[in-house]
């Protein structure tokens, strides 16, 4: 289907685009972009229906210069098209209730863009995009494993991984450095000698302990596979309450009494704001907090850098990444429309200034896109380059579906690490109530 | 020999209240657990109005004194009165918190009014079953009364609001009502009826203006649920232009992990201005209702 789909693109197609594109490039502007897009429109292997109009929903904005520059490609797409495109953008977290109700009342945005847990949560109301992620992969070099992984059910694409946001270490390099770490840690050890001497130091570090949808489950999950502890084994069958997780657990209920008080409550912001406030030395994010403080003109700025997660004993990196998904409903009445603007967003000239906006924050999903500048022009953003080749999906060892999008949107792995670390039960007994909670996901 | 009732009551009032005489007594006894009271339900205005005006760098530069505002300023109410739609937001929960209240407690005084006063049968069923209409959580329902608003063409409109929120309210103000209306003795309407009123008459001339305090009573309940719901505002309505208050401040004003706290406290403080201002108004008339209706 790739083939016939990366034929049916005309050579004389090509050099109109490229044509277009080049001399957008020569003068600048958005007139570019649109030249590149309605010469795209025209020979695109996907075609609206006529008069076609479409309702896209999609999260808040995490940097603006992202959203500013995703919004001007979904008006090019609409300039060159002719199909109109309503886009609503809502809290990240109400993304997934509002996937919930559209699907279960066949009605609402014809696309959504939002967490990774919502294809497999509804994967038979979503449209067959087959064709559309064999056309980009075929085109621009292949989609990352982990990613993909996310968007295929039963061997058809339900789903399109617009992008990766990246989760790592952000740390202070001076006050790293004068615990005596000329760099961050690259294994699970190290890490708790460098957490003991910030506390010393009384530069104390910090991570969400808390229902926290991107920064806990991240470091959670990283934690627990770190040490060679799983939710599930690859049959599906719940393995939680094991010997590994139990040496995770107490390797955080350490951690966790050489942070600063109040981690137990961090969600999402908490952390963000603790670290711009100079009050943590590292924590997990995205690349945010370093966005905010270089956006704000932080002295700060300058002493932020960025790390992969620590080795664990398992000796490999164990990160959960998370990617974004784009789907859309059967229900749309423009199902072509969908299709050519899913495919219109991952096309080069948009998602090349796209990828520049977002300074870090996504991660491509295609592998060619990793030439793009935004990983050389700041050194600092280099380790979210990697997010997509060095993560772990969230149904790890398992099966990815219904069972691991639900267990991971309930928050098991974060609440059993946090009932462990806070001492509210014992290591034993926050394994045993994980190993229930997950039971009655796995068990449908 | 002092033989004055007036003076025997009053006598004994002042010796009941004996324990209050003393300024320490009155300390302990009123003054404190007053105090107690306001620090517990002001505090959060407090912190609202004292995070709107602080500026961002105070609101991260945890080295100064949290209780206290350095500099204040008022660019976050700017922010969010000039720079988003939060006067839009602002008139569409008002229009569909009074609209919605209105069509509710008209419903609810006419469906009170007959459970309680017209005796057929299976009346004191048709009482219970609303009762238990009460019962059923919002979050159960709305997957099906999206289904609902979708197929009616609402969804993304104040009129999906306005014809759901009745869901929650008519069957609370129901219930509130029957209360209050078998409270009003009926005496009063069988009086009327020997002197030819109608029922309609009875309800318009006699029944509803002993009622007046029980129906703002209900009326200010169903107003402050109205204006504090989340669940079917969030559901129901995609557009900025079509938010509420409660949903708006949250969807707009947090940006991925970063919280914009100054212009959500401000959101959050104005938001709750209406609020007080009906509950200021109608406080005496919400007291009274608690006592019941007319004392025999």
């Amino acid at each position: 289907m790739t083939d016939d789909i990366t034929r049916s693109v005309s050579r004389r197609a090509m050099l109109k685009g490229s044509t277009a594109l080049a001399a957008g490039a020569a003068f600048g502007g958005a007139g570019s972009l649109v030249d590149w897009a309605r010469a795209w429109a025209a020979e695109s292997p996907f075609q609206p229906e006529k008069g076609a109009s479409i309702r896209m929903l999609r999260w808040n904005r995490f940097v603006e210069t992202e959203d500013i520059q995703f919004d001007k490609n979904i008006a090019a797409f609409t300039e060159a098209t002719g199909v109109k495109v309503r886009l609503d953008k809502e809290f990240l977290d109400d993304i997934q209730p509002k996937a919930a109700v559209a699907a279960n009342v066949g009605a609402g945005p014809d696309i959504i863009w939002g967490p990774m847990a919502i294809p497999h949560l509804i994967p038979d109301k979503l449209l067959d995009v087959t064709d559309v992620a064999d056309y980009l992969g075929g085109k621009y070099g292949g989609w990352y494993e982990s990613p993909a992984a996310y968007g295929i059910r039963d061997g058809r694409w339900m789903a399109i991984p617009l992008c990766v946001s990246g989760n790592y270490i952000n740390y202070r390099v001076s006050q790293v450095q004068k615990a005596g770490f000329e760099t961050f840690p690259t294994t699970t050890g190290d890490l708790m000698k460098l957490t003991k001497a910030l506390k010393a130091n009384g530069t104390p570090a910090g991570m969400a302990l808390g229902r926290a949808t991107g920064d806990g489950n991240a470091w959670c999950h990283w934690v627990v596979w770190a040490h060679g502890g799983k939710l599930v084994d690859k049959d599906g069958n719940v393995v939680i309450n094991s010997p590994e997780t139990a040496a995770a657990l107490e390797y955080v209920k350490e951690l966790y009494e050489n942070w600063i008080p109040g981690t137990a409550s961090w969600n999402d912001s908490n952390n963000n704001k603790a670290f711009l406030s100079g009050d943590v030395s590292y924590t997990n994010n995205g690349i945010s907090i370093y966005a905010a403080a270089v956006r704000q003109k932080m002295e700060m700025a300058a002493d932020i850098d960025h790390a992969f997660y620590p080795i664990g004993p398992v000796g490999r990196p164990t990160e959960l990444q998370l990617p974004f998904m784009i789907e859309a409903f059967k229900y749309s009445k423009y199902p072509n429309a969908c299709k050519t603007l899913l495919a219109f967003l991952m096309e080069a000239p948009q998602y090349d200034a796209w990828l520049e906006q977002s300074v870090g924050y996504f991660t491509q999903t295609l592998k060619s896109y990793e030439s793009n500048k935004v990983w050389s022009e700041d050194p600092k953003r280099a380790v979210f380059k990697e997010a997509c080749t060095r993560t772990l999906d969230m149904g790890y060892a398992g099966p990815l579906g219904y069972a691991a999008a639900g267990a991971l949107a309930d928050f098991v792995i974060v609440d059993m690490v946090s009932q462990a670390a806070t001492g509210q039960t014992t290591v034993k007994e926050a394994m045993e109530t994980a190993q229930k909670r997950a039971e009655r996901y796995y068990r449908v | 020999m002092n033989t004055n009732p007036a003076a025997e009551v009053a006598r004994d009032d002042s010796e009941g209240m004996d324990y209050l005489v003393s300024l320490p007594r009155r300390m302990v006894t009123v003054y404190l657990p007053i105090l107690c009271f306001l620090i517990v339900l002001l505090f959060p205005f407090y912190w609202m109005g004292l995070t709107s005006i602080k500026p961002n760098d105070e609101l991260i530069d945890r080295s100064l004194n949290p209780w206290w505002v350095v500099d204040p300023t008022i660019a976050h109410y700017y922010h969010l009165i000039v720079n988003t739609d939060y006067p839009v937001w602002m008139w569409n929960t008002m229009l569909v918190a009074v609209t919605a209240t209105l069509l509710s407690i008209a419903a609810s005084v006419m469906a009170a009014y007959a459970i309680v006063r017209i005796r057929y049968a299976g009346s004191r069923w048709v009482g219970g079953m609303i009762f238990l209409a009460y019962l059923v959580p919002p979050s159960i329902l709305f997957i099906p009364l999206a289904l609902v608003v979708f197929q009616y063409g609402l969804f993304d409109s104040p009129m999906a609001l306005i014809l759901t929120y009745p869901t929650i309210l008519i069957p609370f103000s129901t219930w509130l009502l029957m209360g209050y209306f078998k409270s009003i003795p009926y005496e009063l309407e069988e009086c009327a009826l020997i002197d030819g009123a109608s029922r309609w008459q009875i309800l318009t001339r006699i029944v509803l203006p002993l009622s007046v305090p029980g129906i703002i009573s209900a009326g200010i309940f169903a107003f402050t649920l109205c204006w504090n719901e989340f669940i079917y505002a969030l559901v129901f309505i995609s557009s900025s232009e079509n938010k509420t208050v409660p949903v708006a401040v949250l969807s707009e004003l947090v940006e991925g992990d970063i919280y914009h706290w100054g212009p959500l406290m401000a959101g959050a403080l104005l938001g709750s201005v209406p609020v007080c201002i009906v509950y200021s108004f109608f406080v005496e008339h919400y007291v009274s209702s608690m006592t019941g209706a007319v004392k025999e």
